[in-house]
């Protein structure tokens, strides 16, 4: 014990003489364990993120899409193929407990005054609030009633409003989309965002309007539904599956002209594409590391060279090769354990930057911090210990005849 | 200061050494024998290449012979492993470099301290060593200077402060003097006398026949073995002393 303080003074003090080259070789450690710190830290914020999703979203649902009917090999985007009838045949199965048919048409420019901006349209039913988990800020949602009247009422999100009505509340305003108008009659509570997709940026008018006036017929894309518990999603896809290609007629060899899945697997995947980005940062962090590894071998090499008739002296005084490799094996550690710490300092920094100033969401969490600060430690173990092997190694005698 | 050894500290039995670099073979010892009893002060004289370097890097375990046995303090030292010679060194052996070798940037203080470091000797008790040896010396009041603050002298003091401050059974000199002018070199030679005087035992390595008289005896080497081995003046002055192998 002894020795290994003494070796850490030794270690530091040749560090101490030659600091400036020392953290020039240090840096590649930072760089490297700050943007695994980073990383970590935005990874598990889009992670929780994901999480919060699906709970905001309402756990338990299945999403049904009818978009695209392929015959043969051929596939042709067609008009929407879920029908009025698919709906109402969906709704009476047993697991089934709410069902919300909507359509969106996915860019258009609607106005207000003089004030446009480029929204998300949904034409929803009275069910969307219910399966979608969405709640009015102020005034009301789209009701029964809306859907059965057809009434050009419309419910805005958050951001929506803002871009429309800057600084003034929507409600009783009017809002043109093409040649029609509508009154807002709600502003829905804050969803926050899905991968990339702002739920705030959204504009709710009852379904008919959509389909019937302006899209013509009364078939839809999309039906979202509710099923009572987790284990009701896996039979109700399959229940959905088999329904749909009786109600649409499918022959046998045909494909399904509509897809029925999990709303959480598609979030997850929504994920996925932020995710390859993290991929990318994470793998260059760890070149990073590689790099600065070899940074820290390189320097203990010519450290090793320089102190040949050190290493000479101290193997005539009584060091064993195992007392030098320790030696130089602290010193690499001291190295790269001192670039680890800043790495880690740097990548709390970095962190807070990322959320302050892309908005991401970012969780920092004590064990990232200890796994970064421990491939710091690997990265000294591994890089340090050839060049700390040949300074064990050297003939003593060979050593002291160095010049 | 005490030394431990007993009569018989170097026994060396028709030691060779031969270095071989690629097709080349240089035989550096062809076949010494000799012992140093304790509390000797031998001098090893002999011209350039003749192996005393050599010699003495095998006396300090720093190399092993090529055949031959060398035995020092009673135990073969020929086919010990690296690990175990560098204890010995550490223990039993301390060498006075012509060079100095004082690690650089490193006070003087820290470098009489370094063997008692390697050798396990609890901080507590290091101190008091390290301020003696350097105290024996005469070099108390440069306790906390850098090697490059001191004078040649001094920094040949202070290599043979770490020399002896493990209490060695042999303390081994090549050309100790061979760097310094005449008044540091008499000093030098005066402090090596004067621990031999306390009990130390010495060889050292030297080409001039006026520093080999500070020694109580004389090996001569030509051609990588003993050519002759004699008392010197100062022997009959510093009895008692052990007979001579
Ligand atoms: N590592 C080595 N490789 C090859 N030859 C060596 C090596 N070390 C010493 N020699 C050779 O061994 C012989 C003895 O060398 P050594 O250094 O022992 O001589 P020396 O008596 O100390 O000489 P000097 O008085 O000049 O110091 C020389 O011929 C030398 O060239
Ligand atoms: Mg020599």
């Amino acid at each position: 014990m002894t020795t290994l303080l003494e070796h850490s003074r030794i270690a530091l003090s040749s560090l101490r003489a030659n600091w400036f080259r020392a953290a020039l070789t240090a840096l590649g450690v930072v760089i490297g364990v700050a943007s695994l710190v980073a990383v970590t830290a935005v990874s598990a914020g889009a992670q929780k993120e994901v999480a919060d999703s699906i709970r905001r979203l309402g756990g338990n649902i299945v999403n049904v899409d009818g978009e695209f009917i392929t015959i043969g090999t051929r596939q042709s985007a067609s008009d929407r193929t879920i029908t009025p009838e698919d709906v109402a045949a969906i709704s009476q199965l047993p697991t089934v407990t709410a069902v919300s048919p909507h359509q969106s048409i996915e860019s258009i420019t609607v106005a207000a005054g003089r004030n446009q901006a480029n929204t998300w349209l949904e034409g929803v039913t009275s069910a969307y609030s219910d399966v979608q988990n969405q709640q009015a800020a102020r005034g009301r949602l789209i009701t029964d009633a809306d859907v059965s009247f057809g009434r050009s009422v419309m419910v805005v999100g958050l951001d929506a409003q803002d871009r429309l009505f800057p600084g003034q509340s929507a409600i009783g305003k009017t809002v043109r989309v093409g040649s029609r108008e509508f009154e807002v009659v709600g502003v829905q509570a804050r969803r926050g965002s899905l991968a990339d997709e702002n739920l705030d940026n959204r504009i709710f008018i009852p379904l008919p309007i959509l389909t019937r006036v302006m899209l013509g017929g009364s078939n839809i894309v999309h039906v979202d539904l509710r099923v009572e518990s987790e284990g009701d999603i896996e039979p109700t896809i399959g229940a959905i599956e088999d329904l749909l290609r009786e109600q649409h007629k499918l022959p046998e060899s045909y494909p399904d002209d509509f897809s029925a899945e999990d709303q959480a697997t598609i979030v997850k995947e929504a994920q996925r594409a932020t995710s390859t980005f993290r991929v990318l940062t994470f793998s260059l962090g760890g070149i990073a590391l590689l790099v600065g590894g070899i940074g820290i071998m390189n320097m203990m090499l010519v450290s090793v060279h320089e102190r040949f008739r050190e290493i000479g002296i101290r193997k005539s005084v009584g060091a064993t090769p195992w007392k030098v490799q320790m030696q130089f094996l602290i010193e690499a550690l001291f190295l790269s354990v001192l670039g680890g710490a800043a790495g880690v300092l740097a990548g709390l920094g970095a962190t807070r930057l990322i959320s302050t100033f892309a908005g991401w969401e970012t969780l920092v969490s004590g064990l990232s911090l200890v796994l970064a600060f421990s491939v710091s430690f690997a990265v000294g173990i591994f890089f340090g210990y050839y060049p700390a092997r040949r300074a064990a190694r050297l003939d003593p005698i060979a050593a002291l005849r160095y010049e | 200061m005490s030394y431990d050894a007993g009569p018989g500290v170097i026994e060396l039995a028709d030691v060779t050494k031969v270095f071989r670099s690629g097709e080349v073979s240089v035989e550096a010892l062809r076949g010494v024998s000799f012992a140093v009893e304790a509390k000797e002060f031998v001098a090893i004289m002999g011209p350039s290449g003749s192996g005393k370097t050599t010699l003495l890097g095998i006396l300090g375990c720093l190399d092993r012979p090529t055949s031959g046995s060398y035995r020092l303090v009673g135990q073969e030292m020929s086919t010990l492993d690296e690990t175990k010679r560098a204890r010995i060194r550490g223990q039993r052996i301390g060498f006075v470099f012509q060079a100095y070798n004082l690690i650089p940037r490193t006070t003087a203080y820290k470098n009489v301290e370094l063997p008692l470091v390697y050798a396990g000797v609890p901080g507590g008790e290091r101190r008091g060593r390290v301020l003696q040896a350097l105290a024996s010396v005469g070099l108390a009041e440069r306790v906390g200077h850098l090697p490059n603050q001191l004078s040649g002298g001094e920094q040949q003091r202070v290599g043979i402060a770490r020399a002896l401050v493990v209490e060695p059974s042999v303390i081994l000199a090549d050309e100790p003097t061979g760097n310094l002018d005449s008044a540091s070199a008499e000093e030098v030679l005066s402090i090596l006398g004067r621990l031999n005087e306390e009990g130390a035992t010495i060889v050292m390595v030297t080409h001039s026949s006026e520093v080999a008289e500070h020694a109580s005896r004389i090996v001569r080497f030509a051609d990588g073995l003993v050519v002759a081995d004699e008392r010197t003046q100062r022997s009959i002055v510093a009895e008692p002393l052990g007979a001579v192998g």
